[in-house]
């Protein structure tokens, strides 16, 4: 008998094709992926390539048209709009990646001690969560840019603080699953610490919830930095972000200086996308009980 | 809708707001007030009418609160620009005569034949009751200055129906004293609302009346007015409709019947009504100028309005750890040095602000403007302002000037200035404006050039003015070194554009503490002296010794005004005169 008549019987366990295979095969994802790194490599290598001021105003160079010398043209202050596509989009990229991924962190932290400990310890931080998700995000950012203006640390803290609330209630779902789990209970029964059963067992096993909120997480953080840079109240200058630079030029909206405005939203627009595109490519990937 | 989706929409929405702005053009060019009986004029954004009474408290303290009781109750000598100039508008004034006596310590005023709308006579009596009121409730009354009016009035006497004498504690200079005290007084109806025949009962009375807004159109108190215009309407959300007062016996007829002050949540909202066609009177911004021709071919003709007025950032010499440094002069004129305000008004601006080098507005020709100021005694050069570092111990460390050779001598830091100093500050800016935004990152460039580092924090203009106060070294809300409020302009003046409380020592607007006996000698002088030397001498004594940083005076508003409306000057007082609007076509 043959391989594959034995598996055509059922003879042969069929494995799943690796992550890779699985995620390669969702086009969409594949150029989400490529959308992010042209995106990282424009950003952060674009700049030795073509290398412009991006610390001091120029007031003899203001509003040019897009031309061999500014290929994006120049914003209201002098800057080369190219160059600041990419300054701007390095802090996007930054602080919506760390930003991401530490509330990623703290979420799932917070979701698997509450689903691991259960009893009144659950009921107690689910609440929390719940009282935190109550409150808009974008709101709770005002009032803290209101306080104070963050640098980019301070805004990539701001914005992981806001954004755990959600990972926590999934990592803490799938924790509820996986404590009841054999080799979790056996790993108790022969004394091993509740700290090593989350660590070795329970976070392991949840590694692809965590990785796919962790995408929509970065998606969800760069866009509200934008938000907040919008609103006039993200980076100060020199620094910039997609946002803010968004925010300066919606006055020319009016006035056909279409450079200040398209190229920094279409940058947001693509590079949200492409992260939600490739946390749906990983889900679909690590979700093998779907298959037949 | 699965999630991905959501996030597309979401991700989409932000940047689709601006395309869609982007791609819109100017609507019809329908008629706005719809005939000449009528006229819609845009108030301020974000401003909602909300005081009537003719004496401004600190809560209600807003010029164009103030423009509205002017026009409903005249004032006694309405000294502004309205008519062009700077000077007594007799026309749009209850008194027509005011005599000082030859030692300029007293003046008789005359009164006009004049009559309220219920047909009494207007007499010193009116007069005397605001007198009264104020004297009684100085502390409480907006205008109020320790040592100015009322306290420098020492007494009121009524000679006739028609005449009375103010007296006051001293020689004033009569310029002065019109422009700047006897211009607040506003004759009010002493026959319905001297309700208790005492000022501290009636001041409470009129104040609680005056805080129900909805009340302001039925209320009978309000129906008694001197002015060209009477309250029709008058909406709590801010829409206010004034009716011409048929029975006004003054100089400035009204010409429109009805005035429709309509009130915009932002700049933006009142732009697209403007674009609709819907406001007769309005404004744009000046990154809007470039659009002057859309405005044009609909019918509007752009016309500037600049206001009498000056745009500074004040240094807080009290602050601990910069505050040595913005003492020294060397210092403060490098930072002046490194700002180019001709460049900036000309770019930034749009060409919508002139540049500043005083405490005189610059904007207008007066007789208060030094020489020296006119001059820039300061210009832009960056190696200039990076030579009168080097040259006082100062040395570029890692791209920030540093100090390096301490000590009080001709070529050290100077008093205060310790080894190691860096010269770095950070300006608590007004936020909400691109125009301050763009202002304040070209003014960051050119001090680093100098080798200042120069960071910006903003928050709303409230904020700003909160976290910016007077203050000691040893307090906590010290912490501050820079504040910006001057988006539309830092100070609007008053006539006769005296210091006394910006830059006197102490003064209740002096944020950072600026102290200087000759100027205090100077400012004093200006308001006791007949001459104009002595406010020269002030103006150009402030534009050598830099007490906040110069920056460019802005226009008052960029107004957009229906072709057709006319016979009226923009005040650069910053008030609105209906009375003075015409349909010309």
């Amino acid at each position: 008998m043959s391989v594959q008549s034995a598996r055509r019987w059922g003879l042969v366990a069929q494995f799943p094709a690796p992550l890779k295979a699985r995620f390669a095969r969702n086009k969409l994802a594949v150029a989400g992926l490529l959308v992010v790194v042209l995106f990282f490599l424009f950003c952060f290598v674009g700049p030795l390539l073509y290398s412009t001021d991006q610390i001091h105003t120029d007031l003899t160079q203001v509003n040019l048209h897009p031309s061999g010398a500014h290929w994006l043209g120049t914003d209201a202050v002098g800057h080369d709009e190219l160059g600041r596509l990419m300054y701007g989009g390095k802090v996007s990229l930054l602080v919506g990646l760390a930003a991401g991924v530490l509330a990623t962190v703290i979420g799932t932290l917070w979701g698997s001690i509450a689903g691991y400990a259960g009893g009144w310890v659950d009921a107690v931080m689910m609440r929390v969560v719940d009282a935190g998700i109550a409150i808009p995000a974008l709101f709770i950012l005002l009032v803290v840019s209101a306080i104070t203006t963050p640098g980019v640390p301070g805004l990539i803290v701001i914005l992981g603080l806001v954004s755990w609330l959600v990972p926590s209630r999934l990592v803490r779902a799938e924790t509820l699953t996986l404590k009841r789990r054999d080799y979790v209970l056996t790993l108790r029964a022969i004394g091993g610490t509740h700290g090593r059963a989350i660590a070795r067992h329970i976070l392991p096993n949840s590694v692809s919830t965590i990785v796919v909120a962790a995408t929509f997480q970065v998606a969800d953080a760069i866009l509200l930095v934008a938000y907040v840079s919008y609103l006039g109240l993200g980076v100060q200058p020199p620094s910039t972000d997609w946002g803010g630079m968004l925010s300066a030029g919606l006055t020319a909206a009016y006035s056909g200086r279409w450079w200040l405005i398209v190229p920094p939203g279409l940058a947001i627009i693509l590079v949200v996308c492409a992260f939600n595109a490739i946390g749906d490519g990983l889900r679909d990937a690590f979700d093998v009980r779907g298959r037949g | 809708m699965s999630p991905v989706r959501q996030r597309l929409l979401a991700g989409a929405s932000l940047t689709t707001a601006s395309l869609l702005l982007a791609g819109c053009s100017g609507s019809s060019g329908t008629s706005s007030s719809g005939s000449h009986d009528s006229i819609n004029y845009a108030l301020p954004a974000n401003f909602t009418p909300n005081w009537i009474l003719p004496i401004g408290t600190a809560a209600h303290l807003n010029s164009n609160n103030n423009a509205i009781a002017s026009t409903l109750w005249e004032p006694l000598i309405a000294y502004d620009g309205s008519t062009g100039s700077m000077g007594w508008n007799k026309k749009g004034s209850v008194a027509t005569a005011a005599a000082f006596a030859a030692d300029n310590k007293s003046v008789t005023i005359t009164l006009g034949d004049r009559h309220w709308s219920d047909g009494k006579p207007i007499t010193s009596a009116d007069v005397k009751f605001w007198f009264d009121l104020i004297k009684a409730n100085k502390s409480q009354w907006a205008g109020y200055n320790p040592g100015k009016a009322p306290d420098n009035w020492t007494a009121f006497k009524t000679v006739d129906a028609r005449h009375f004498t103010i007296t006051f504690d001293k020689a004033y200079n009569p310029q002065w004293m019109l422009a700047n005290e006897l211009s607040q007084i506003n004759p009010l109806p002493q026959h319905v609302w001297d309700k208790a025949g005492d000022a501290e009962k009636d001041w409470a009375y009129l104040n609680n009346a005056a805080k129900n807004i909805s009340g302001y159109a039925t209320n009978a108190l309000w129906k008694t007015v001197s002015g060209p215009y009477a309250v029709k309407s008058f909406s709590t959300a801010g829409k206010v409709v004034l009716t011409a007062n048929s029975k006004y016996d003054g100089g400035e007829k009204p010409a429109i019947p009805t005035v429709n002050l309509l009130p915009f949540t932002t700049a933006d909202a009142e732009k697209n009504a403007l674009r609709s066609g819907s406001v007769d009177y309005g404004y744009i911004e000046a990154t809007d100028l470039d659009q002057k021709a859309s405005f044009t071919a609909q019918g509007y003709t752009v016309k500037p309005w600049s206001g009498w007025a000056i745009t500074y950032m004040p240094y807080n010499f009290n602050n601990p750890s910069i505050g040595a440094v913005f003492k020294q002069l060397y210092a403060r004129q490098a930072v002046q040095r490194s700002i180019d305000q001709g460049s900036l008004a000309k770019v930034i601006f749009n060409g919508t602000a002139v540049p500043g080098y005083g405490p005189i507005p610059q904007a207008q020709s007066s007789s208060f403007l030094s020489a020296t100021q006119k001059s820039n005694p300061y210009p832009f050069s960056t190696s200039a302002a990076k030579s009168l570092l080097s040259s006082h111990g100062w040395s570029e460390q890692g791209g920030v000037m540093t100090c390096t050779s301490p000590g009080t001598g001709a070529a050290q830091c100077g008093a205060g200035v310790a080894k190691g100093t860096k010269f770095q500050m950070q300006v608590l800016s007004q936020s909400g404006s691109t125009v301050t935004d763009n202002m304040m990152s070209a003014i960051q460039s050119s001090l680093a050039k100098t080798g200042i580092k120069f960071s910006i924090k903003t928050a709303p203009v409230n904020s700003v003015l909160s976290q910016t106060p007077q203050c000691t070294a040893s307090q906590s809300i010290c912490k501050w070194q820079l504040s910006f409020f001057g988006t539309a302009g830092s100070w609007y003046f008053p006539a006769f554009p005296t210091g006394d409380s910006l830059f006197q020592s102490k003064g209740g607007a002096n944020f950072g503490n600026y102290s200087n006996a000759d100027v205090d000698k100077l400012i004093s002088a200006s308001t006791t002296s007949s001459s104009t030397q002595e406010i020269q001498e002030y103006s150009a004594a402030l534009a050598k010794d830099l007490p906040v940083i110069w920056l460019p005076e802005p226009d008052y508003q960029i107004s957009v005004v229906k072709n057709g409306l006319g016979g009226f000057s923009q005040d650069p007082l910053a008030n609105f005169h209906p009375a003075q609007w015409k349909w010309t076509s």
